[in-house]
């Protein structure tokens, strides 16, 4: 569970976040929609503690990441828009660095990267060393390491860019397993076939501000619009008002 | 459970022993130097030794018009060639050969005039960009000899005390010992000789954190669960631990060349036993992490590898500035020198090399100094880590 109340962040003149407030249930997938340079990087970071916000509050399973940083990540598993593979380390290697990191290791941390490996159908990748790997081959190790420590909530920066159609569904059929085992996953998108496919709830945010919450046929409905992205579009304001 | 930073530490350990440039920047510096020291200083002594077991070799042209000179040189064990008449090319190219280290040219009318007693004149050449001064100055040596000796016959026929030409006596006195006279020669092969320090880390300090950054996995890796410091700590023992091992082996290797060379013959002395030398290289290990924490420090703050390289290897010559201007400034060894990191740990190992008993305290300071600004270094990396600034830029 998630909660996040009124919070808003500055740097220097610019408002990076001006007032988001959202809950992210467990047991369900949580989109997040938002244009380029609408935030979403910036109330990720604040999420697990990297960037201390300036007003509101923020509950992650009723703790507060800027008191006790170490217990949310513990918790969290981190998608970023950036894989941070390591070249020079096989696939195992990698998992086990973030593994141990997490406080896992021995046998049960073994065990583990097999279950994840599998569940990304990604054996093939293991023990080969990570230079040369594919973008969809380089997103599932870093997903394998996001779901490595068994988090109870997941933030996800785009995870399906650049998989292929079976990746691609193999990531699906291992979000909706994580659903049925209670997690709370958010998930930063731009696919809205994957919203309409996956998500419960959509949390969609604009100039920093939280625009609306609600299923995907609620915001159909409350816009008035019977397509998702047309009615995102509306929400967000004027299609000029995005390019601009 | 292991502490985090050893988690750390072990991996970027394993990531840098996979690295090639690395491993050749670390055997480059821990061989080559030390080789290429000894090499010099070998040749250097194949040199210094070489004159007392040949004797030295001058060719003299119209050597026949002088007898008397010509015997003086061979008492002095200057053997004497007679190349024929030659003219001013042809004794260039004698002197280029490097044969002989002087040509002298008695003039024809060198008999005539010495026998008229008027000034016979004999022309030495030589070439001043050949290092043979030492055996052309014995060659000068016995001709003014020879003069003053010629003078003082003809001035005790002339019934003149030949002490009028005289009137001052000059007697030469050497105290420089073998010892104080390889100081300088060895202060400078010691400002080197620490270097290493510098470099075996470098890379592996840049690559773990301003190359993290380049290849934006450093803001994966700080959402973890692991504390700032603890990040600061793995990958600055990884550096430090790699510039301990380059600049031990070194040091070891060099100690082992420079005692088998017999550096009395070039007024040199390295009188280190292994005793000694395990006492400096402990005394290292702080420099090292100071270095290694210097490093971390500035490279986290780079953008990219390359930025970091150009300012760390800007950032490297400054610990070799204290020892230049102590040696320009000829300052004497004094208890300040024991607290400037790099100064410290070359004035120690200079004076030891000296034989001088240094005692404790030049240890403890070299000891406690760098260990002191190698916490302030890490400190602030921790810091400057756990700063907004810093996440925003990662």
């Amino acid at each position: 569970m998630i909660e996040v109340q009124d919070v808003r962040k500055q740097f220097g003149t610019v408002q990076a976040l001006g007032g988001v407030s959202f809950s992210a249930r467990d047991g369900q997938i949580t989109a997040l929609l938002g244009p380029n340079g609408a935030g979403k990087t910036t109330l990720l970071r604040t999420l697990v503690g990297l960037l201390k916000r300036d007003h509101g509050s923020i509950a992650i399973d009723g703790v507060d990441p800027e008191k006790d940083p170490l217990a949310v990540r513990r918790n969290i598993g981190f998608l970023t828009d950036q894989f941070g593979l390591y070249e020079r380390l096989s696939t195992r290697e990698y998992l086990n660095y973030f593994g141990e990191l997490n406080g896992m290791g021995g046998p049960t941390l073994k065990q583990r990267i097999d279950e994840v490996a599998e569940l990304l159908q990604m054996d093939d990748i293991l023990e080969r060393r990570a230079k040369g790997f594919s973008q969809g081959q380089r997103i599932k190790v870093a997903l394998a390491r996001t779901l490595l420590h068994r988090p109870r909530h997941l933030l996800l920066d785009e995870p399906s860019r650049g998989l292929d159609v079976m990746s691609t569904r193999a990531l699906r059929h291992a979000l909706s397993a994580l659903r049925a085992e209670g997690c709370c996953v958010i998930m930063a998108t731009h696919v809205m076939q994957e919203v309409t496919q996956l998500c419960d709830d959509v949390i969609v945010i604009a100039k920093g501000h939280t625009v609306a919450q609600g299923s995907p046929d609620e915001l159909c409905r409350r816009t008035g619009i019977a397509n998702l992205e047309d009615a995102f579009v509306s929400l967000v304001g004027t299609e000029e008002g995005i390019a601009a | 459970m292991r502490p985090k930073f050893l988690i750390v530490f072990q991996k970027e350990l394993r990531e840098t022993l996979r690295e090639k440039r690395t491993l050749a920047l670390l055997s480059l510096f821990t061989l080559m130097y030390p080789l290429m020291l000894g090499y010099l200083l070998n040749q250097e002594i194949k040199r210094a030794t070489k004159p007392e077991r040949d004797g030295v070799e001058i060719a003299v042209i119209g050597a026949s018009q002088a007898p008397t000179l010509i015997s003086q040189f061979k008492q002095r064990s200057i053997t004497v060639k007679d190349p024929g008449p030659l003219d001013e090319a042809g004794i260039s190219a004698l002197l280029q050969a490097r044969t002989y280290p002087a040509v002298l040219r008695l003039s024809d009318k060198f008999g005539e005039n010495y026998a008229a007693m008027r000034p016979a004149r004999i022309e030495l050449w030589y070439d001043s960009a050949d290092e043979n001064g030492k055996r052309r100055r014995d060659v000068e040596d016995v001709l003014e000899a020879y003069g003053a000796n010629v003078a003082s016959a003809r001035l005790l026929a002339h019934g003149v005390s030949p002490a009028t030409l005289a009137p001052i006596q000059v007697q030469r006195f050497d105290t420089g010992t073998n010892a104080s006279r390889s100081a300088v020669l060895i202060g400078s092969i010691l400002g080197v000789l620490f270097l290493p320090v510098f470099i075996c880390g470098m890379s592996t300090a840049v690559d773990s954190t301003a190359g993290e950054r380049e290849r934006r996995s450093m803001e994966v890796l700080m959402a973890q669960p692991i504390r700032a410091w603890e990040l600061v700590v793995g990958k600055w023992l990884t550096s430090a631990t790699l510039a301990i091992v380059g600049v031990t082996f070194e040091l070891g290797l060099a100690h082992a060349i420079l005692s088998w060379l017999p550096l009395e013959e070039i007024g040199m002395s390295w009188s280190l036993n292994w005793a000694d030398l395990v006492m400096v290289c402990v005394a290292t290990i702080p420099l090292c992490l100071f270095a290694a924490g210097l490093q971390v420090a500035l490279a986290m703050n780079a953008k990219s590898f390359k930025e970091a390289q150009s300012v760390l290897s800007f950032v490297m010559l400054v610990p070799l500035i204290p020892g230049v201007v102590v040696s320009m400034m000829e300052l004497k060894t004094a208890t300040w020198m024991y607290m400037v990191p790099m100064l410290s740990n070359q004035t120690l190992l200079r004076e030891m090399a000296k034989g001088i008993d240094v005692g404790a305290l030049p240890f403890v300071l070299t000891f406690a100094c760098s260990a002191l600004c190698a916490l302030l270094a890490v400190g602030f990396a921790s810091w400057r880590m756990k700063s907004e600034r810093y996440v925003l830029s990662v």
